[in-house]
């Protein structure tokens, strides 16, 4: 059953991204992604329209913090996407084949294999994503991972609406398989 | 040291533990979702249960650097529920598609580009959504310790215990 595995199991992952937690709010503040989407498309509109960005209540929130530029929050999500980048070269070969590629066996068995609408629903469930967290005020890892963890009320709620939504809303998707 | 390469060092590591644990794996997104791989929750319920503890300890020597979000009831749920979705249907969440499309899963990559859509229609929405979802029944930046008025150590160990006893001794897998 080794192929069902991952590289490291869920207690070492869980117990190290704990640990994680823990360093980064002694050291700066807990970890949070979502926000970042935000500053980079206010780094973006500003670079092309500094009117409009700078007349965005929103994006000048998040935009003029760190002067329009990058700061803290931002590096950690670039820090995501390079040990991701450098984990996944290392160790592919430890990977599950399942879990390889852009086309997910298990979506293809009941979508198809049709790249373009596998494409479609990971676009548009990153728009409900990121909608989503904004206005809630958080994701996984700001509000459930950290949040939870600082025992915030706000984020028991986010925990229970989103699993809630989120359970029936793969039920419904995978209702054919069960 | 730079809090810039700080930043950069604890999401390197944030992004390795993310990818080597499974957590980028739509199999085991939508496994937990069916409520049939318990791969997920239970690396969730360990990484909280752990982090609670670390906090309380970190909060008690007056070392902690807090981030308490505020409880705007509407806002908070309705944001969950649409969160909910899309994480059901991309099987990502913001943070492991940046580690997706780092693998070079270009479904992964699709959902970062939707999520910069996401958040910029947000961001053009935000006054009236401020008016009608996030100022009303906003109770603040309050703890479940401070809701209640008790010490947070009673909440901290016990919240603490019961994740990882779910981890460890509760949840199960269930396959047909």
């Amino acid at each position: 059953m080794k192929q069902n595995e991952a590289i490291i199991s869920w207690k070492i992952a869980g117990l190290a991204l704990g640990l994680l937690l823990t360093l980064a709010t002694f050291l700066v503040k807990p970890l949070g992604v979502s926000a970042q989407f935000v500053v980079t498309d206010a780094i973006a509109v500003h670079a092309v329209a500094p009117a409009a960005a700078e007349n965005n209540a929103y994006l000048a929130k998040y935009g003029a913090k760190d002067g329009w530029s990058i700061g803290y929050g931002w590096m950690l999500v670039v820090g995501m996407f390079a040990g991701g980048f450098i984990t996944s070269r290392l160790l592919r070969a430890k990977q599950p084949e399942a879990d390889k590629g852009s086309m997910p066996p298990m979506w293809a068995a009941v979508f198809g294999d049709s790249r373009k609408k596998r494409f479609i629903a990971a676009f548009f469930g990153g728009v409900l994503l990121l909608f989503g967290a904004r206005l809630a005020g958080g994701c996984t890892s700001g509000h459930m991972i950290s949040g939870m963890s600082q025992l915030a009320l706000s984020s028991f709620v986010f925990g229970v609406f989103t699993f809630g939504a989120a359970i029936l809303a793969a039920h419904i998707l995978y209702r054919k398989r069960g | 040291m730079n809090t810039l390469l700080i930043g950069f060092l604890i999401g390197g590591a944030f992004g390795a533990i993310l990818y080597m644990g499974g957590a980028t794996s739509y199999r085991r997104i939508l496994g937990t979702l069916l409520l049939k791989d318990m791969w997920i929750i239970k690396l969730m319920c360990t990484a909280i249960g752990v982090g609670t503890l670390g906090i309380y300890l970190l909060d008690l020597g007056g070392l902690a650097n807090l981030s308490i979000k505020p409880a705007y009831l509407g806002g908070v749920a309705l944001g969950g529920v649409i969160f909910g979705i899309g994480w059901a249907v991309s099987g990502y969440c913001p943070g492991t598609c940046v580690v997706g499309a780092a693998e070079g899963k270009f479904d992964a990559i699709f959902t970062v580009v939707g999520g910069l859509v996401g958040a910029l229609i947000f961001a053009f929405m935000f006054p009236t959504l401020e008016a009608w979802l996030i100022e009303p029944f906003n109770f603040g930046a309050v703890t479940i310790q401070e809701l209640i008025g008790i010490n947070a150590v009673y909440l901290a160990v016990p919240f603490s215990l019961l994740l990882l006893s779910m981890a460890f001794f509760i949840l199960k897998d269930r396959y047909e």
